[in-house]
């Protein structure tokens, strides 16, 4: 079963990775999402983290969420993910 | 109607085998490559998708003189080649074909990919003939887009070596988006958008020039448009806003009464029924732009809240982002609903969306924030 703290780790690592700032694999849970401050995403890089998420845990979040309210900070979209996950 | 051709090189763009030809390269396929020109001359845009190491791309694009917009070398499955391909320029599976002289190939890109267009290259010298290669309507931006593409991919390959935000890139590169009020002259592109967006639109499907024309002459609408360029080159106008104030009428309304089939917002409130920008200008701050001058002058104006109109679809969860960017939020919560368009909506009081320092925004014509 994987636990909160791993989806977190997890989604670090594709943040450092789809924006090329290695700094965002050590963000913590309140980093905005979108927007200019915290990691920045754009509809982008966004669309990049959504689709990752997807094949790695299984959840279709921009199906799920009408609003992308869960896309508000690191630990809105870990939180989100581990209360939908599969199995 | 077909966006994007990916073509195969061994046999296929070049008359013989890259890797087994020595000393003398094989000399690029004529007819092929005439074929390909012509589609270019029609805004379609070429990648390549083969088995060779990245010098073989480099030597076929030397060769042809064809502005590529993506090419994919290795030895993996040419259907996730195929899907880089369509993941990188933001299209549709179904607005790209496939060309490869090996049957093999061809059915593996048929079997993983069933949207693709799959040809042999027999098949792909007729391509010019075929209606799917005769895009609808064709504008400047459209004539140029392979080039624009080519500049696309040298970008994304310097954004990749940068390292720091978006949005240093993007100062970096020396982007300017410039937002004005549209007029007559922007409206066949504006149409050209809503016919070949599919990520970018709020809208479900094509908006008539007519249409637009008869927006453009009322008081009531505001139709505001975004151009974009960098040091890499001008993409020129990539994207459009339409907004219903909801304020009287005047001059030409009723034509624009009549265009219009979206119940009128609340007093106080502006309606977006179509937000609409090109694939090609992804993740280059231009929706950020967009959105965040629609809000400045709405509420300059005086409304209270900004209201968008977007047919939910799996393929437009791009604009969704943005739209969630710049605070807009559906009126339920949980799971897209059905066909019919949700309601985002954002309240104008208090902090706006900031006008990032890359655009410059003129406001509406004769005097209106």
């Amino acid at each position: 079963v994987t636990g909160e703290d791993e989806i977190l780790a997890g989604l670090r690592d594709m943040l450092a990775g789809i924006t090329g700032r290695p700094g965002l694999a050590a963000a913590p849970p309140p980093t905005a999402l979108l927007g200019p401050d915290g990691a920045g995403l754009d509809s982008l890089t966004g669309t990049l983290l959504l689709t990752e998420v997807q094949h790695r845990f299984g959840v279709d979040v921009a199906a799920e969420d009408l609003s992308l309210d869960s896309l508000a900070t690191l630990g809105t979209l870990a939180a989100f993910i581990a209360a939908r996950l599969p199995g | 109607v077909i966006k994007c051709v990916v073509w195969d090189i061994d046999n296929t763009l070049l008359t013989g085998t890259y890797l087994e030809s020595g000393e003398q390269l094989p000399a690029p396929d004529a007819g092929l490559v005439e074929v390909a020109r012509e589609l270019d001359r029609r805004g379609i845009v070429h990648a390549l998708a083969s088995k060779n190491p990245p010098e073989a791309a480099a030597y076929v694009a030397r060769v042809t003189q064809l502005p590529f917009a993506a090419a994919e070398c290795g030895w993996g499955r040419k259907s996730e080649a195929v899907t880089r391909i369509i993941d990188g320029l933001g299209i549709g599976a179904d607005t790209v074909a496939f060309v490869d002289d090996d049957l093999m190939e061809r059915a593996e890109v048929a079997a993983g990919l069933p949207g693709v267009l799959v040809l042999s290259p027999e098949d792909a010298a007729e391509a010019p003939d075929w209606p799917d290669f005769r895009p609808a309507v064709l504008t400047d931006e459209g004539r140029r887009r392979g080039r624009l593409y080519a500049q696309r991919r040298l970008r994304q390959e310097e954004a990749r070596a940068f390292g720091g935000s978006r949005d240093d890139f993007l100062r970096q590169a020396g982007t300017r988006v410039q937002i004005r009020p549209a007029v007559a002259a922007d409206l066949p592109r504006l149409h050209e958008l809503s016919v070949r967006t599919h990520q970018f639109t709020t809208a479900g499907g094509p908006v008539s020039e007519a249409g637009l024309a008869a927006w453009l002459s009322s008081g009531r609408y505001r139709l505001i448009t975004a151009r974009l360029s960098d040091r890499f080159g001008d993409d020129g106008l990539v994207g459009g806003v339409l907004a219903d104030t909801g304020e009287p009428d005047t001059g030409e309304g009723t034509a624009a009464a009549a265009a219009g089939s979206w119940p009128a917002g609340p007093a106080g409130s502006w309606t977006v029924p179509l937000l609409v920008m090109s694939c090609r200008a992804m993740g280059r701050g231009v929706l950020d732009a967009l959105l965040a001058a629609l809000c400045q002058q709405a509420a300059a104006a005086g409304a209270t809240q900004l209201r968008v109109r977007c047919r939910v679809t799996p393929r437009n969860v791009p604009l969704r982002l943005a739209l969630a960017a710049a605070g807009l939020r559906a009126a339920a919560a949980g799971r897209p609903a059905g066909a019919e368009p949700v309601l985002f909506t954002r309240s104008l009081s208090g902090v706006l969306p900031a006008i990032p320092d890359w655009a410059d925004v003129t406001g509406a014509a004769g005097g209106r924030p």
